[in-house]
């Protein structure tokens, strides 16, 4: 016979629970498939927000009003249309316009600068406040070694005291 | 003495192990220096790129297209009645030039595309007017009021234009006999500069040849 502690049980309870509810969304899932895929529209302002309007100061091509904005937009549908990917588009953008086109800059040469800075920062700024913080905590559990000298120490420390105390002024 | 004591005490309680309290305090100082010195360093060479970016003006164009392949086309004719290919042009300097009705420095720099266009024309030397953001109608009586008898092409839905990374018009690409864009204008020209522009290309071509 078995034994079946009640320990055991659980387990077996919270792992079938775990199986169950893991299958389930499996299923749903499975059944709903992928989300549901953008509109052109949508495709179409996706690439154009990342891209900078010539024509404007600081606007991307997707909120720009002017005729060269709106051309820009028909080309990126063109060219969607056509099965071109999005990387493809950008690419072909900063092939006639350069790098300036891109609102965001690509994560490459001088540029890494820009994308790494504030990680680095961020990481170095944790990395003294973590090192301020331990030495505050260290200054104060100093403090209670104050009182809680050991005998030895103690015992020198008096040593040391009582020589002072005699010596003349 | 008893300030002596008390800073003796002080010390002894402080650094159990004696005489090493110097030691790691001096050694505390320094590291202090070099996270100080570390830290200054960084916003130094952040402030100096910073300033280094700065000075670049942010509303200039790079022109990446000069010596790179110019972009093909291959668009009708405002006359109708045919188009004007880039690619059967291969062999000739090309000055390709993006105009339009309602832009004034366009018609500013007609006469001078007109005075070249005639000066190299029999010369290996090929003007296309493309014709942008405009009405095919509009170009033509643009054309028929100020003359000039170069090949203009209308491109409908700025494809070209934008493959050529205009912005603006006029705006004036020299293609070399190779295919390859020479130099970009951007604003009117004029005639000293189109003429400075086709003259080393015409010898490109005399050399190629």
């Amino acid at each position: 016979m078995t034994r079946t502690s009640p320990t055991s049980v659980w387990r077996w309870a919270v792992l079938g629970i775990v199986a169950l509810v893991a299958a389930v969304a499996l299923a749903v899932v499975l059944t709903r498939g992928p989300e549901s895929p953008l509109t052109m529209q949508e495709r179409v302002h996706q690439i154009a927000s990342g891209l900078r309007c010539p024509v404007c100061q600081n606007l991307s091509v997707a909120d720009s009003s002017s005729t060269l904005a709106h051309q820009m937009r028909a080309q990126i549908g063109r060219d969607l249309r056509e099965g071109k990917s999005p990387e493809e588009i950008r690419a072909s953008f900063v092939a006639s316009y350069g790098e300036w086109i891109l609102l965001a800059p690509p994560r490459r040469g001088i540029n890494v600068v820009a994308w790494a800075a504030p990680v680095a920062l961020l990481l170095g700024g944790a990395a003294a406040a973590a090192i301020a913080v331990r030495r505050w905590n260290g200054r104060r559990l100093e403090a209670p070694r104050v009182t809680g000298l050991s005998v030895d120490d103690r015992r020198l420390l008096d040593r040391e005291l009582s020589t002072v105390r005699d010596e003349p002024e | 003495v008893t300030v002596d004591q008390e800073r003796l005490e002080d010390s002894v309680t402080r650094h159990p192990s004696g005489l090493d309290g110097e030691a790691a305090a001096r050694r505390r100082l320094r590291n202090r220096w070099v996270a100080v010195g570390a830290v200054l360093a960084g916003v130094v060479l952040l402030t100096a790129l910073f300033a280094f970016g700065l000075r670049r003006d942010p509303a200039a164009l790079d022109d990446v297209l000069v010596g790179r392949q110019a972009p093909g086309f291959d668009l009708p004719t405002l006359a109708g009645g045919g188009t004007v290919n880039l690619d059967d042009l291969r062999g000739q300097v090309v000055v390709v030039n993006f105009w339009a009705s309602w832009c004034v420095p366009c018609r500013q720099e007609h006469s001078a595309l007109d005075a070249a266009w005639d000066r190299y024309r029999d010369r290996g030397v090929v003007v296309v007017g493309i014709l942008y953001n405009d009405r095919p109608a509009n170009g033509m009586a643009f054309v028929e009021e100020l003359g000039g008898d170069w090949p203009v092409v209308d491109d409908p839905d700025s494809a070209t234009a934008l493959a050529y990374g205009v912005y603006g018009v006029p705006e004036t690409f020299f293609i070399a006999p190779d295919g390859r864009v020479a130099h970009r204008h951007i604003g009117a020209v004029d005639y000293e500069l189109l003429a400075e522009r086709i003259e080393p290309l015409l010898r490109e071509e005399a050399t190629a040849a």
